[in-house]
């Protein structure tokens, strides 16, 4: 398997820049999920490291060969896409062996390594139907074989499991996980499902228009969110922000908003400035008026199954309360929450960057 | 005392499903009225064909009967059709006129098609526009240019030369490019990672996949060019080179030979006829792809 990177990679569409000077160094074996809201400009650089679309600048290495300027059929690269792409007048035995005519491959060969994909796959008894025979997740096993016959250097997807029910999308998600480790192959995946890269990825990419938000493993990036742009991506519910301000008091510090009051985690008093106050919904915990750090009216309650999500309001703003089910609050009560001040995270509010105490809070960067 | 377990239904999944409505006494009468004036459309159509082939089988001294069925029936019209003109050699020669005239249109059609929709070059829509352009220029205008260019390359008189100038037709890259607009861009893609150059991806993934359209086109292409009357009898001085040309040899400044006149015609349509017969579906689908009509 192959390492990928990416120096300064940017895409322009005339004023537009879908993607603007991506640096990245995607390990040998290593599962790295592009994920960004749509438009956010991961496809584009998915097909510019598969070569289907040229960059507007910077470079892209395969092992340290520059590939940028290499047709896709040379780069050793194979590509899953979101429609899955089977050639509609072939077999599925045909559509996997697909490249290996291209290479020209000797017919036996060729038939023993799409055996030994399908049987992989669990695709042997429908190697003569033709794809309009197939259910999406059989389609989806189809395009995953005749990416694997390929053995490439690395994998490309393009959200694979987009057109996949629920249930199927969470199998299929497990397979390829699986497949993954089996293979210790390396992985670009694109998806603007947050679940789908928490569960798979080793590390995730966070695109924000066309520019690198954080790079992080699924932990990382879930629990030191790099700025509000991850903190409100990321969970759902996502991430409750608000504006508060920082008070230093009696040695510590605390951070005060309308109807807000909660103690940081900093054990100094740290000069006053506005912030973003950021904080989960599972985090927040109902508390006795007395202990309560928020205060604020349930407007609404949302039945998950499990769990309960109240949503309130503070102030002006909207906050949201995760919890087991049943929460006991119902629409019109006031509530009182608290939460412990490891889970409390603060942004700058002009740049929107995580601020981290060092010893004084400063903009990081991602 | 016994105890069972039964599914439990709730009052409120049961459903009463109304019956299904009387169809309303308007749609019925709007329907009775398009079908009659469909059936008499139709008959219209139907009826020069069948006095065609009415006449065509009438004895030779009851051509001008008006009787609508041709009774006694005989096949003498066609017997002095084969007689007073080589069909047979004429109806090959239009076929084999057709039939290239439809592959090469298609061939080019294909190519300019796959060049204007797969690729992105400069001048691309200024080409294409040109290209699309030459459709409007009328056939008066290329006929002289054409016909002498056909008398220096000493191909007049010939099949070849009924051939060459029709080859490339706009009709064909215009309809042929508005489906390759269409057709997923992920296929050729996906190709191109698989190994494909633009050439392979051509013919193992475009042509396969688009085999309805051709084979719709195509045969849009064979009727016109088995229609064809003027080019033909512009190039072909000889009036036994197709059978189209063949016809006026029925026709005299003394009056027309009717009888052997609509045999001959019969004959002429007759593969038209067959090709549509076995191939409806494939043909309706040409007029509704082509927006024609």
């Amino acid at each position: 398997m192959s390492r990928i990177q990416l120096e300064g990679l940017t895409r322009r569409f005339g004023s537009v820049t879908a993607v603007d000077d991506i640096w990245l160094d995607v390990a040998d074996g290593e599962f790295l999920v592009l994920l960004g809201p749509s438009g956010c400009g991961k496809s584009t650089l998915l097909r510019m490291i598969a070569g289907l679309l040229p960059p507007t600048g910077g470079r892209v290495l395969l092992d340290d060969t520059d590939i940028t300027h290499t047709p896709p059929r040379q780069r050793d690269l194979a590509m899953v896409f979101q429609s899955y792409a089977l050639y509609p007048h072939l077999s599925v035995a045909r559509n996997i062996g697909f490249p290996l005519r291209a290479r020209r491959l000797p017919k036996a060969t060729a038939q023993a390594k799409i055996a030994d994909v399908a049987a992989v796959l669990d695709l042997t008894e429908l190697l003569d139907r033709k794809p309009k025979e197939l259910s999406g997740g059989q389609r989806q096993r189809v395009a995953l074989g005749r990416a694997l016959v390929r053995d490439p250097g690395a994998f490309l997807m393009d959200e694979p499991l987009s057109n996949l029910d629920a249930k199927l999308r969470s199998s299929t998600r497990a397979e390829i996980s699986a497949l993954h480790q089996r293979l210790a192959a390396t992985v670009v995946y694109v998806t603007h499902d947050q679940v789908e890269a928490m569960t798979m990825a080793t590390r995730i990419v966070l695109l924000d228009k066309g520019k690198l938000e954080q790079v992080g493993t699924p932990e990382q990036v879930y629990d030191e969110p790099a700025s509000t742009f991850v903190a409100g991506f990321l969970g759902s519910p996502p991430m409750n922000l608000v504006p508060a301000s920082l008070a230093p008091a009696d040695g510590r510090t605390r951070a005060r908003g309308t109807d807000i009051d909660l103690l940081l985690p900093f054990a100094t008093e740290l000069p006053a400035r506005p912030v973003v106050l950021g904080v989960r919904p599972e985090h927040l915990v109902l508390t006795t008026p007395e202990d309560a750090g928020i205060r604020g009216v349930v407007r609404a309650v949302e039945n998950l199954g499990s769990e309960e999500v109240a949503h309130c309001l503070v102030g002006d703003d909207r906050l949201c309360l995760r919890g087991p089910r049943p929460l006991g609050l119902r629409a019109g009560d006031p509530v009182h929450l608290r939460a412990a001040p490891e889970h409390l995270h603060l942004f700058d509010p002009d740049s929107g960057r995580r601020l981290a105490w060092q010893p004084t809070p400063v903009a990081t960067s991602a | 005392m016994t105890a069972t377990i039964e599914p439990t239904v709730h009052e409120d999944q049961v459903v009463d499903h109304p019956a299904a409505a009387d169809e309303p006494v308007g749609h019925r009468g709007r329907g009775v009225v398009g079908h009659v004036v469909l059936a008499v459309l139709s008959l219209a159509c139907l009826f020069p064909i069948y006095w065609l082939y009415a006449t065509s089988l009438r004895a030779p001294e009851d051509v001008y009967s008006l009787s609508v069925l041709p009774w006694p029936l005989s096949l003498d019209n066609y017997a002095d059709a084969f007689a007073k003109t080589d069909m047979v050699r004429m109806l090959v020669n239009t076929t084999v006129v057709a039939v290239l005239t439809a592959l090469g249109q298609l061939l080019t059609g294909l190519l300019a098609a796959y060049a204007f929709a797969a690729w992105r070059f400069r001048f691309q829509k200024l080409l294409y526009l040109m290209f699309v352009g030459t459709w409007l220029v009328p056939f008066q205008v290329t006929m002289l240019p054409n016909y002498v260019l056909l008398s220096q390359l000493s191909l007049l008189n010939t099949l070849a030369g009924v051939i060459v100038p029709t080859l490339c037709s706009a009709l064909g890259v215009l309809l042929l490019r508005q489906h390759l607009m269409g057709f997923p861009k992920e296929l050729l893609e996906a190709a191109r990672m698989d190994g494909r150059s633009s050439w392979g991806i051509l013919w193992t993934v475009v042509v396969p996949t688009l085999r309805p359209v051709l084979a719709a086109l195509g045969i849009l292409l064979v009727i016109t060019a088995w229609n064809e009357y003027f080019w033909p009898a512009m190039v072909l001085q000889r009036s036994n080179g197709m059978v189209q040309l063949g016809l006026r040899s029925f026709m005299g400044t003394e009056g027309n030979d009717w009888g052997p006149l609509m045999a001959a015609a019969g004959l002429t349509c007759l593969p038209i006829f067959l090709l549509y017969l076995v191939l409806q579906r494939h043909i309706v689908n040409a007029f509704v792809r082509s927006g024609l009509k």
